[in-house]
């Protein structure tokens, strides 16, 4: 799941700055690029080696081992089952991050193709912006847990739902964004010299609108993530015994009293993905932003 | 005169506004002959680049509307023509420039990236052909070490740079005429010599007419070789460049070159027309320059007047006038 930092790399260094290496130093002068990029990334590589870092099977009950507190031996503790908490959160990892992944890069292909038609196509405008309204007078949770609960619990129907839930966002930014670029010269200069609306849409406006969605897709990672932590904590998500960070918590939930490590560390873990994700894109904003380049 | 490149008859240009449509050009006619070099001189709002828009039809069909008139680019009516004719007219047949070369280039793609398009939509030229090409176009317009330019980005680009990339993909494909829509304007006085030196230059070795929009009579003089004066939507006067500066017949032609400074001159105050520009939406009856009009009469009020020809070469819209003008050259 680097990728989303290498991918968003790549997209700004084509879209703002000549020399690649040149952006590229410039967001390692930026602070809260390096440590928003650090955490994920080791977050990503926990998810990733988790069978070498820890070689218990995270669904493995031993019953003899229940509530052990934080040790050498268990790292975060274990819980009701005698499983280890920090495997599990490990493993965990791998789901959230998933899921926060798919939902960020499809809800952001299908924003961003449904926002530039809007925008290039005013019989459709109407259309489409009215059914994004009608998924926005939903509160975004709302609309995933009912849409989740009906496809039933699974790891695809989280991402749809959640997908779903969040495409409007991405559509109102980029039909925004596009609607001045298609009033720009170069779009006007792409059409006299002969070129087809398809091709106008796809190499001269859309390239221009990705840098809002951008930024914007960091956010959504993060909040697809805890998004998917509530829903696995409420029952609709990733179910038992499959581990997500959300659904640890909803177990370890019962114990809170005596076994406040199977909560806590999650948690953390939570909160620090949507930390560095946050902090990610804060940057890549400042980054894309014009006006805050400098004398460049 | 053979049959002209482009002739434009009688078009009138409405915009959709609020309280309805409102015409931003009305009832302007001119000809763009084989090999021609036509300014087109006026205000701000005079019309002049809604009428170089709508040769290759490149307003909003939403909330434009061209309810009289034709545009016929070698006898095609470009008005009618379908998408995919307009197409093929568009970059081989008839370029454009515009006023900015800071927002006419897309930032995110290469020079030579976007000169190829064209070459690709046009030629088919594609890779290592189409590289060659780009590199050439670029020595053509000027552009010193053309090999390593082609691929940087726009922004690495001086404004007059820029506007010479905007030249070479404009004449990519060896367009019979090309619009220049304010190609200076947006440029230092030095940088608008070389790149007038340049089109004309270009004009001269592919034999391509030019049609020239500006507000400034200096640039027209310099560049042009017939004029077309428009005020408020509607040309009002025609003539060769010597003619009409030599004798301008309008009034407000007459107001206009007398607004340009002299450097020999002394004056204190520089000349002006009173008053401005009507809006497109304002109700004149008449002559639309009657309002700011030192010699207007009670006939100039009543109806809108008619082209009237002062030669075989000039023709102007005020009858007084040209009468006047009759009388005194018999």
């Amino acid at each position: 799941m680097t990728d989303v930092g290498i991918t968003s790399l790549a997209v700004n260094a084509v879209a703002a700055a000549p020399r690649r290496h040149g952006t590229f130093r410039r967001l390692l002068r930026h602070r809260s690029f390096v440590i928003g990029f650090t955490i994920i990334l080791l977050l990503t590589l926990a998810a990733v080696l988790a069978p070498l870092i820890s070689s218990i099977d995270p669904t493995a009950m031993k019953v003899r081992f229940r509530f052990r507190p934080p040790s050498a031996a268990f790292w975060f503790g274990t819980d009701q089952f005698g499983r280890d908490v920090f495997t599990r959160v490990l493993y965990g990892a791998r789901i959230s991050l998933f899921v926060g992944f798919a939902v960020s890069v499809i809800s952001g292909i299908c924003g961003a193709l449904l926002g530039v038609i809007a925008a290039q196509f005013r019989r459709l405008d109407g259309p489409i912006m009215r059914l994004m309204d009608a998924l926005m007078s939903f509160p975004a949770i709302l609309l995933a847990l009912g849409i989740a609960a009906a496809l039933g619990p699974r790891v695809s129907s989280v991402i749809i739902a959640l997908t779903v839930a969040y495409i409007p966002a991405g559509v109102r930014i980029v039909r925004a964004a596009a609607l001045t670029v298609r009033e720009m010269d170069y779009v006007q200069a792409a059409k006299v010299s002969g070129a087809s609306s398809l091709r106008i849409i796809f190499r001269h406006i859309l390239p221009n609108c990705l840098s809002p969605l951008l930024v914007h897709l960091t956010f959504i990672f993060a909040y697809a993530m805890l998004a998917e932590a509530a829903l696995s904590f409420i029952g609709v998500g990733i179910q038992p015994p499959i581990a997500s960070w959300g659904n640890i918590i909803a177990e370890g939930r019962d114990y809170a009293t005596q076994a406040w490590w199977v909560m806590l560390f999650p948690g953390i873990a939570i909160s620090l993905a949507a930390l560095s994700l946050n902090l990610l894109g804060d940057a890549l904003g400042d980054m894309l932003d014009p006006r805050l380049k400098g004398g460049e | 005169m053979a049959e002209p490149l482009l002739s434009i008859r009688n078009l009138t240009v409405q915009f959709r506004v609020d309280s309805g449509w409102v015409s931003a050009v009305d009832d302007v006619s001119l000809d763009v002959g084989e090999g021609d070099c036509v300014g087109i001189v006026g205000e701000s709002g005079s019309g002049k680049s809604v009428t170089a828009l709508s040769i290759l039809q490149l307003h909003g069909r939403a909330t434009t509307r061209m309810p009289s008139g034709s545009i016929s680019y070698r006898g095609e009516d470009l008005l009618r023509a379908p998408g995919a004719a307009l197409r093929r007219i568009r970059g081989r047949e008839i370029a454009m420039i515009f006023q900015d070369p800071m927002s006419s280039l897309n930032p995110v793609l290469t020079i030579a990236d976007q000169i190829s398009e064209t070459l690709r939509q046009h030629e088919g030229l594609t890779g290592a052909a189409a590289r060659k090409r780009v590199v050439e176009l670029l020595g053509f317009v000027r552009i010193p070490d053309a090999a390593r330019r082609a691929d940087d980005y726009p922004h690495r680009l001086s404004g007059g740079m820029r506007q010479r990339v905007m030249i070479a993909m404009a004449i990519a494909c060896k367009p019979r005429l090309l619009i220049a829509d304010e190609p200076t304007t947006a440029l230092d006085v030095t940088i608008q010599a070389q790149i007038l030196e340049l089109l004309r230059e270009l004009r001269r070795e592919m034999g391509m007419s030019v049609m020239l929009i500006s507000h400034d009579l200096g640039v027209i003089a310099e560049f042009a070789q017939r004029v077309v004066v428009m005020y408020a939507g509607r040309v009002v006067e025609q003539a060769p460049v010597a003619e009409l500066f030599s004798h301008p017949v309008h009034p407000y032609t007459t107001g206009l070159i007398a607004a340009v400074p002299k450097l020999d001159s002394d004056a204190k105050r520089l000349t002006t027309i009173v008053g401005r520009i009507p809006s497109p939406q304002e109700d004149i009856p008449g002559c639309r320059f009657s309002p700011r009009c030192s010699l207007v009469q009670e006939s100039c009020l009543l109806a809108p007047p008619p082209m009237l020809d002062v030669s075989a070469l000039q023709a102007a819209r005020c009858p007084p006038q040209v009468m006047a003008w009759g009388d005194r050259h018999g």
